[in-house]
């Protein structure tokens, strides 16, 4: 008996996918000639189902990272690879965009003409890979999952700005993607809907084992949700320092309470403060 | 709430409205007031329906079910609106809906079996209480006869749904009852108050010569006018009919042509190297300079005005398209291409829909100018048409036709873009809600 349920847990664990490598890429951008360095020498690897928090000051060059993992941008040199697959590299400097990535955005970008249900079975709907009331099964069923039921008929306008994100979450998961690419998704939101959110998100998570690369520079978030910290330096933006994040999951708020996240909160703030000051100082906007 | 309110409350309400005095005193004894704070759910789909409430202050947001294939499951409801009536269906002891506060709402509360009991002492006002339940139900709540049907009857004819002229009549009377109609008249009254003593109890130096407003009407409603248009007259209907046409065609063609053009406009940046130089060349001639071109162009004399109408209903109908797609905000772009969208299925269900708030503002902005070169092109050229009634009542000194042609323009230029609104509020019912949501 148990040696089944390790051998079913082995499958799992091999089946897993979404594992990214970034290799030495950079990002020049020259939109008038006078050539400005995005992103420097980068180089990260992300095994996959890992929550990997990138933090840094805003306008340090994160979100032209992740464009270029989702392929809305070129890079300059380098190499993206996803599951040891090419994205992008030399001969092919834009990633093709695909399901497998999917991207939750900043101000959010359901779109508010379709309801929320419709929202959600657009990904399939798209590809054609499946029935209309099979989609439309699973659309409901999936938001029945993540207590989004009784709003499927309402338009995105008509719910609060928590549960907007939750339907974009919902939505990207009906694709199985291998990698959740986050920008920032939660800046928008006070403080208390966060902290909602963020609990949220790991229950989906817990069901789901996808890589997430969650852009923030909120500390506080970036600790509770990541398995790993990567600090990012101020423009051009390169991984300064990468931090474990040694504290066990499934976790819930009382994290916050735990002397291990005031350790790491402390380790952390001073670094990031730093960059920070820099990017003040650089006068860089808000990206 | 005392007993003079609750009776005021019910008047106002669909089904109470027409019940008589000493009834509504004992339905108000039954009714229970209540408070709810914001994002308060008064009942869940599926509870038992006890009561039947009114709406007295507040906003709350009333979703039916999947599965009772109302059109619209959403309803926001506001004072005077009723709702909970599965309390008084005969067949339905449970909630079809789910109703939640939106802000802080004050409404009553009446117990079904109660009312139902209270009816049944008086039959004949029950049935036209029930019936017109009915009638809201399917014309309001947009559900099936069949739901609306199940409304218990007190005598022995099964209760037959009121009509749709009812629901009107309310409408109508509720609107009476609101201070809008009120302003508005003050409005035209202050108009018309402004025309009839400046020109003839003052007549003021300018002001003189003009047509007077009891002229006018005396003309525009007279049997046998003196200068033979009046709206007893059939050419009346004429010159109406025949600029109303010339409008449709231009209107039609100019947003068949202007909508994809703007679209592909916005949309490719190579189809916009190419035309969008000649086209904001072309757009600044004004519409009358095109008159000789026109006249020389297209035969007869309803060609050129069709075409001189439509040129400049569809340079703002292909402009405002183009702005609207590039408002779209890029992220739904490419949310559309991270969820597996072709470039063509992007275009279809992420751009078209996208740039309709903007494209029918560029239809209401395209009918009035429409309307505008219109006029110029009648006066210029044409038989018929409202345009050409004042270019002609001018030179034949027929002055009071003149304003009556004017006034019937404004009339008909109204309606006109009404319609538009419409229209587009009927497409974009996300945008209607979400702006209703907002309070506007």
């Amino acid at each position: 008996m148990s040696a089944v349920l390790q051998k079913a847990d082995k499958a799992e664990k091999g089946a897993l996918k979404g594992a990214i490598r970034i290799e030495d890429v950079v990002k020049i951008y020259d939109p008038e000639g006078a050539a400005v360095m995005a992103v420097d020498h980068c180089s990260l690897d992300i095994p996959a189902g890992e929550i990997c928090m990138i933090v840094g000051p805003s306008g340090c060059g994160k979100t032209t990272l992740l464009n270029a993992i989702a392929g809305f941008h070129s890079i300059s040199s380098g190499k993206i690879f996803l599951d040891n697959e090419l994205l992008c590299g030399p001969e092919k400097p834009m990633a093709q965009p695909g399901s497998d990535r999917i991207v939750v955005f900043q101000n959010g970008a359901l779109f508010p003409w379709k309801s929320n249900l419709d929202n959600v079975a657009f990904g399939p709907l798209m590809q054609g890979k499946l029935g209309k009331k099979e989609i439309y099964d699973k659309a409901r069923s999936m938001m029945a999952d993540a207590g989004l039921s009784g709003t499927e008929h309402n338009f995105p306008g008509e719910v609060s700005s928590g549960l907007r994100r939750r339907v974009e979450i919902v939505r990207a998961l009906m694709n199985e993607p291998k990698v959740l690419l986050f920008d920032e998704p939660y800046r928008a939101l006070d403080s208390l809907t966060k902290s909602v959110m963020h609990e949220a998100l790991l229950e989906i998570y817990y069901k789901n084992k996808v890589t997430i690369f969650f852009i923030t520079h909120d500390l506080e978030e970036a600790i509770f949700l990541g398995h790993r910290l990567v600090i990012m330096s101020s423009r051009p933006c390169k991984p300064k320092k990468i931090i474990d994040v040694d504290i066990p999951h499934p976790r819930d708020y009382s994290v916050l309470t735990s002397t291990r996240y005031r350790q790491l909160m402390d380790e952390t703030i001073e670094l990031v403060h730093e960059e920070a000051k820099k990017a003040f100082s650089a006068g860089e906007k808000e990206g | 709430m005392d007993q003079n309110q609750t009776v005021a409350l019910l008047k106002r309400s669909m089904p109470f409205q027409t019940v008589p005095g000493e009834m509504l005193d004992a339905i108000a004894k039954l009714a229970r007031y209540e408070s709810y704070a914001r994002g308060d759910v008064i009942y869940h789909q599926g509870d038992f329906a006890d009561d039947v409430y009114i709406v007295s202050s507040g906003t709350v947001q009333h979703t039916l079910g999947i599965g009772f294939q109302a059109t619209h499951p959403e309803k926001i409801l506001h004072s005077g609106d009723v709702f909970g009536w599965a309390a008084v269906l005969d067949n339905q002891r449970s909630r079809l809906a789910k109703t939640v506060c939106m802000e802080r709402t004050e409404l009553i509360r009446i117990n079904g079996e109660e009312l139902i009991n209270l009816f049944r002492a008086s039959p004949e006002t029950g049935d036209i209480v029930m019936s017109r339940f009915a009638t809201m139900i399917n014309k309001e709540y947009t559900l099936p006869e069949e739901v609306a049907g199940h409304v218990p009857h007190f005598t022995q004819v099964p209760v037959t749904m009121a009509t749709g002229l009812t629901l009107t009549m309310f409408r109508l009377s509720q609107w009476l009852k609101s201070p809008k109609p009120y302003l508005m008249f003050t409005g035209f009254g202050i108009l018309l108050a402004t025309w009839y003593f400046t020109v003839e109890v003052w007549k003021l130096p300018r002001f003189a010569d003009m047509p007077g407003l009891t002229v006018v009407m005396k003309e525009w409603f007279s049997k046998d006018p003196v200068y033979g248009l009046s709206i007893y007259t059939p050419e009346y209907y004429q010159h109406i009919w025949v600029s109303v046409r010339r409008i449709l065609i231009a209107f039609f063609l100019a947003t068949v042509l202007g909508v994809p053009l703007g679209l592909f406009l916005g949309w490719s940046k190579t189809f916009r190297e190419y035309v969008f130089p000649v086209f904001e060349t072309l757009r600044p001639i004004p519409i009358l300079a095109w008159v000789p071109l026109a006249i020389l162009m297209f035969q007869g004399s309803e060609t050129p005005v069709i075409f001189l109408t439509f040129l400049a209903s569809f340079y703002a109908t292909a402009l405002n398209t183009m702005l609207g797609v590039e408002t779209i905000d890029e992220s739904y772009s490419r949310a559309a291409a991270c969820l597996g969208a072709s470039k063509w299925q992007t275009f279809k269900e992420v751009i078209v829909p996208g740039a309709m708030p903007f494209m029918f503002t560029g239809l209401q902005i395209s009918i009035g100018v429409a309307w505008f070169s219109l006029v110029a092109g009648e006066m210029v050229s044409g038989e018929f048409g409202l345009g050409y009634v004042i270019n002609t009542s001018y030179t034949m000194v027929r002055y009071p036709t003149i304003v009556i042609g004017m006034i019937t323009l404004g009339i008909v230029g109204y309606t006109s873009s009404a319609l538009v609104r419409m229209a587009g509020d009927y497409m974009m019912q996300w945008r209607v809600r979400e702006l209703a949501l907002g309070g506007r």
